[in-house]
């Protein structure tokens, strides 16, 4: 008799979980319906794959903020082409396949027409080739890798960022002279750090330096002790670092510790400001940026004012190169759909292709333009170090150099770069 | 040669890190034969709450919070290396709880119990502090560089290495020289003895489990200013410490411990000739030896085994 | 749908088999409708593929793999360097997968074979591990961490007709298909005499031996076998996912087919592994949507699963359908799980 009981229990449990399964059915089921709209224009639906977590995980949510700012503010002008923009964003873990999946998700569940946000340049690889599949614009934000605008360059995609090239031809050759021949590399393990670094071997090369060691370091590394022991070995003029996100936090914090930030001198490719501000007491060395929120530009204060205002409550006080990467490309987008006065795809790709934007407008000390062979955003260069009298808590760059963007400019990637026919890419309107 | 001490000398501080980090689960699996895997996120636990307890906002009422951050970091961070481990403590008695229903079962049940219930604390920590990376603040007499042999070390792995092995030394004492000792090694290869002896075993077992709990919470603080505070840190902790425990062979204290260091001077010389592989160097280390000796260096027979 | 049934072992397909693939052969039709999408059916027919095939190892013969992802991703790469280097033919390239996943399941399995318990186990997850890092370190070869791209799906030549498999749809039906075949391949194997030896090791290895088997011979076959469909299954992952990623073959990854078999029921029930990956990549899709947390849910219920249903989702609606008592039905879970680790002599 008991035996039966508990039988019967969990023939109810089998239905309960029926009934379960078919109340998602039915939650899920408006969803669909709500795709079409009764009166009104349809909304344009951006997907923003953003990572939240892994080694990107807080310049991704950086970038995000900057990409809803852009959003807000074409919606607060009554969006674009009378057309309110939505969007929809999911972590993308700074993993490419989860990237890829996500790309997936957003595209053919979604309805996404568009995809922004990309910091590691292996999730944007990944994305980008979801998106080319589909012909779906894709917006490269962050991600700077010298092969993004290169041998990974794509019709459909367009990238936003100053590249390891661009950065290393900002630094390098007055570094060679000023401080010495003999470098050492650090590398990140992944398509950043190796094209990165092998734009930094050239410079240097180039220059009648010399690479005495390329010390590969694995994603995730937090302990460097034993990188650390064999630079001191060693004993480099200069050590130059293609290292990102939450490593070079951990690898500055220890450089820091042990005073050896002094000699050798280090040149830190690139600092994203949601690492600098992560760890403000460890920064040392040289390194690029494409803006800073203190430059004596007109309109900067404003943009820093707006931005927070809508991130009262952020973990980093002020904007930085990443959060103004995704709002610059994301607002840029936005004006193109506008001028093209279409969604098209192609329309929207040709409209991208011939931009540019004004030193005013980009905030920044030069006039920028899109690289129409190569999709990069070519744009001022900015060299800085650790300011040594701070006006504030976020005051912590001293910049020292700005560069034209045409000096700097990735001569060797067009050749690299070979862009699809806009025939062969699939049309894709909303 | 002289190239190469740096890299052994390094190795030997990993060494004893490694030996410290597998310390609580050697004790429960020698002494009740049971795999805990949360393990590692126990030891992440450990040095979350430490970071919480120093931190700017301890989880305190305001005047006691602001007293509390009055005082000295030397003595905020020796609290926190006895409070946080009891804090972990308490996690384990909910963990052995659980774990009680498997007790008398196949060990896979335990094993896999603990794989969920590391799951479920790696998710929950994502969940309350973010999947951001914290620093642990040391005090300034164990911070910063030390010179050594014309090179620059960090003082604080040459504290941690120092602290790893006085551990290890009082576990070994407690479980080898005294009564306490003699009972739980006792109870593990007969409870009948240990009942007649008047003992209660459901709550040996407990004390065995928090023991091997609080242990993880302290190698969780130790290695925390190494490897840095972040979620993924649990997983990064539980493989060396199961790999170590296998390779020692289960059921010998010294075992592990001699494990430890040969996985630290691997990791430490193989960074020293390929950095980019020193990865792979304890699994290399670790396949080389169970191909040869089933039982690893000088594991006793066992139920994990069958 | 999921009850198996005695007379069901000596059939080539069974009815319950029969219904599955028509059911499933309708998926595209209204997956749409539910909110889902066609691509989530390719993952999960994919999984399920992969998942039957590391339950040879777990449920069929009580192997403890905890690294298989391993071959799943060897399986990938080796589909998307034979479309580069070799020849750019879809069956080609699926049997280079299976083959060469097959060989490094081979290798492990010489390794392995004379070990038992925690020894076994862990040696899986150090082998897991190594070609886990070295597909992240070959960075000419694999791509590395970026993962090994550009790789196509590539069109089903029939010698006749070529069928293309770019879009999601077609190439659910060619995975549907595999799956068909898969499934009543392993069916049979495991209700073959070889099959019915490898449940006999599983039951006692010492008895195995006494009656005159080679233990070790059997050990080492399924596992490579199993290491062999898995890379398959990897081969038809890549294509779905246009890329190889290195990240199936972690340990997490390699965890997550574990939890998805035995919370399907992988141990009591041949069809667990298929409802445990529906249940994992369903609720990662549909949860995971709503909130990042998903994963802590799903950790909780496998806890629970362990603590009081060790037969699984399977194993329990099969319960229920045969109207058979829960009770016996977990003590079969339990004597299941007992004789996991080494041929069933734990204490």
């Amino acid at each position: 008799m008991k035996q039966r009981e508990i039988s019967r229990r969990s023939v109810l449990q089998g239905s309960l979980m029926a009934a379960a399964l078919a109340g998602t059915a039915s939650y899920f089921g408006p969803w669909t319906e709500n795709r079409v709209w009764g009166q009104g224009a349809k909304p344009i639906k951006l997907g923003l794959t953003c990572d939240a977590s892994g080694q990107y995980g807080n310049s991704g949510q950086d970038d995000l903020r900057g990409i809803q700012m852009a959003i807000d503010e074409a919606n607060a002008k009554g969006g674009v082409l009378g057309r309110k923009i939505t969007w929809i964003t999911a972590d993308t873990e700074t993993t490419p396949a989860t990237g890829s999946r996500i790309a997936e998700r957003f595209i053919t569940r979604e309805d996404c027409t568009i995809l922004i946000g990309a910091v590691h340049s292996g999730v944007a690889n990944a994305i980008t080739q979801v998106a080319a599949k589909n012909g779906v614009i894709y917006l490269n934000t962050n991600s700077s890798a010298p092969s993004e605008a290169g041998e990974n360059c794509s019709r459909i995609k367009f990238v936003w960022d100053g590249n390891g090239t661009n950065f290393s031809k900002a630094s390098v050759r007055n570094a060679v002279s000023s401080i010495g021949k003999n470098w050492m590399l650090l590398t990140n393990d992944y398509v950043w750090g190796h094209t990165t670094s092998a734009a930094t071997k050239t410079q240097v090369e180039a220059s009648d330096g010399k690479i005495i060691d390329n010390l590969l370091v694995p994603q995730n590394t937090r302990d460097f002790t034993a990188y650390l022991l064999k630079i001191q070995q060693a004993k480099p003029d200069v050590v130059a670092t293609a290292i990102g996100g939450d490593d070079i936090k951990a690898l500055r914090e220890q450089v820091t510790q042990l005073k050896l930030d002094g000699k050798p001198s280090w040149i830190n490719n690139q600092q994203d400001w949601p690492d600098v501000w992560g760890a403000p007491n460890s920064l040392f060395g040289v390194f690029g940026t494409t803006w800073y929120h203190k430059l004596a530009l007109p309109g900067v204060a404003d943009f820093v004012k707006k931005w927070q205002a809508a991130n009262k409550e952020g973990p980093i006080p002020v904007p930085g190169n990443v959060s103004y990467n995704g709002y610059m490309a994301t607002r840029e987008l936005l004006r193109a759909i506008e001028r093209a006065g279409s969604t098209n795809n192609v329309k929207i790709i040709k409209e991208l292709e011939n931009l540019k934007v004004s030193a005013t407008d980009r905030m920044q000390h030069f006039d920028a333009y899109m690289d129409p062979v190569t999709h990069q955003m070519q744009q001022t260069i900015y060299l800085a170090r650790r300011n040594a009298k701070p006006s504030d808590s976020t005051d912590l760059y001293e910049i020292i150099s700005w560069t034209e963007p045409k000096a700097v400019a990735d001569t060797d990637a067009a050749a690299k770069c070979k862009l699809v026919p806009y025939e062969q890419i699939p049309t894709v309107d909303s | 040669m002289l190239d190469l001490l740096p890299h052994i000398l390094n190795g030997l501080t990993l060494g004893l890190l490694f030996a410290l980090i597998a310390l609580g689960f050697m004790l429960i699996v020698g002494l009740m034969e049971q795999i805990n895997l949360a393990h590692g996120s126990l030891f992440a636990l450990g040095a979350y709450f430490a970071m919480q307890l120093m931190g700017p906002r301890p989880p305190l009422p305001q005047d006691i919070a602001s007293a509390w951050l009055a005082l000295p970091l030397g003595w905020r961070y020796a609290a926190a290396l006895i409070i946080a481990p009891m804090a972990a403590g308490a996690i384990g008695i909910a963990i052995e709880f659980c774990m009680r229903r498997t007790y008398g079962k196949d060990p896979l049940y335990g094993l896999l119990l603990t794989f969920g219930a590391a799951m479920v604390i790696e998710e929950t920590i994502r969940l309350i502090w973010g999947t951001r990376d914290y620093v642990l603040q040391v005090p300034q007499a164990i911070n910063g560089g030390v010179l050594f042999g014309d090179l620059i070390w960090s003082t604080y792995r040459f504290y941690a290495a120092g602290i790893s092995a006085v551990i290890i030394g009082l576990v070994w004492l407690l479980i080898e020289k005294t009564p306490f000792g003699a009972i739980v090694k006792a109870g593990a290869h007969d409870s009948e003895i240990v009942r007649a002896l008047g003992i209660n075993l459901t709550r040996l077992r407990l004390l065995v489990f928090v023991f091997g709990t609080m242990l993880a919470a302290i190698a969780g603080i130790i290695v925390a200013p190494i490897w840095g505070i972040r979620p993924h840190m649990g997983v990064d902790a539980v493989i060396p410490a199961f790999l170590v425990i296998v390779l020692g062979g289960v059921g010998s204290f010294w075992g592990a411990v001699v494990a430890g260091l040969l996985v630290g001077l691997a990791v430490g010389l193989s960074g020293a000739y390929a950095s980019e592989w020193s990865l792979l160097s304890m699994y290399v280390l670790l396949v080389a030896v169970v191909t040869f000796r089933a039982r690893g260096l000088w594991g006793k027979k066992s139920v994990l085994e069958a | 749908m999921i009850a198996t049934y005695q007379s069901d072992s000596a059939r080539l397909i069974t009815p319950t088999m029969m219904w599955l693939f028509l059911a499933l052969a309708t998926v595209p039709l209204w997956i749409a409708r539910i909110g889902l999408y066609p691509y989530l059916g390719i993952e999960i027919l994919i999984w399920s593929i992969y998942a039957l095939a590391f339950n040879l190892v777990l449920g069929t013969a009580g192997l403890p793999s905890f690294g298989h992802g391993a071959y799943f991703g060897i399986g990938a790469y080796a589909f998307g360097l034979c479309q580069f280097n070799v020849v750019a033919n879809l069956w080609v390239c699926l049997a280079a997968a299976f083959v060469i996943a097959g060989l490094a399941g081979a290798l492990v399995a010489l390794f392995i074979s004379h070990r038992r318990g925690i020894y076994y186990a862990f040696m899986t997850i150090a082998f897991g591990q190594i070609f886990w890092t070295v597909a992240i370190k070959s960075h000419k070869v694999t791509g590395g961490e970026d993962g090994l791209l550009k790789i196509a799906r590539l069109p089903a030549d029939l010698g006749f007709a070529s069928i293309d498999l770019a879009g999601n749809v077609s190439f659910y039906y060619f995975v549907l298909l595999v799956f068909g075949v898969a499934v009543i391949a392993m069916w049979r194997l495991v209700h073959s005499p070889y099959g019915r030896v490898i449940a006999a090791i599983k039951q006692s290895e010492t008895r195995a031996a006494h009656l005159g088997y080679n233990v070790w011979l059997y050990k080492a076959s399924i596992f490579t076998l199993s290491a062999a469909i898995s890379g398959f299954a990897g081969g038809l992952f890549a294509m779905a996912q246009l890329a190889a990623f290195p990240d199936v073959m972690s340990l997490h990854q390699s965890g997550y087919v574990v939890m998805m078999t035995l919370v399907g029921g992988g141990l009591v029930s041949f069809w667990g592994p298929v409802v445990g990956v529906f249940l994992f990549l369903t609720a990662r899709d549909v949860i995971g949507a709503l909130t990042n947390a998903w994963m802590l849910y799903f950790g909780l219920l496998f806890m629970a699963v362990v603590l009081f249903r060790p037969e699984g989702v399977a194993g329990a609606v099969a319960a229920a359908w045969q109207n058979r008592s829960l009770y016996s039905m977990r003590r079969q879970g339990g004597s299941a799980l007992r004789l996991l680790f080494g041929g069933g002599r734990w204490r």
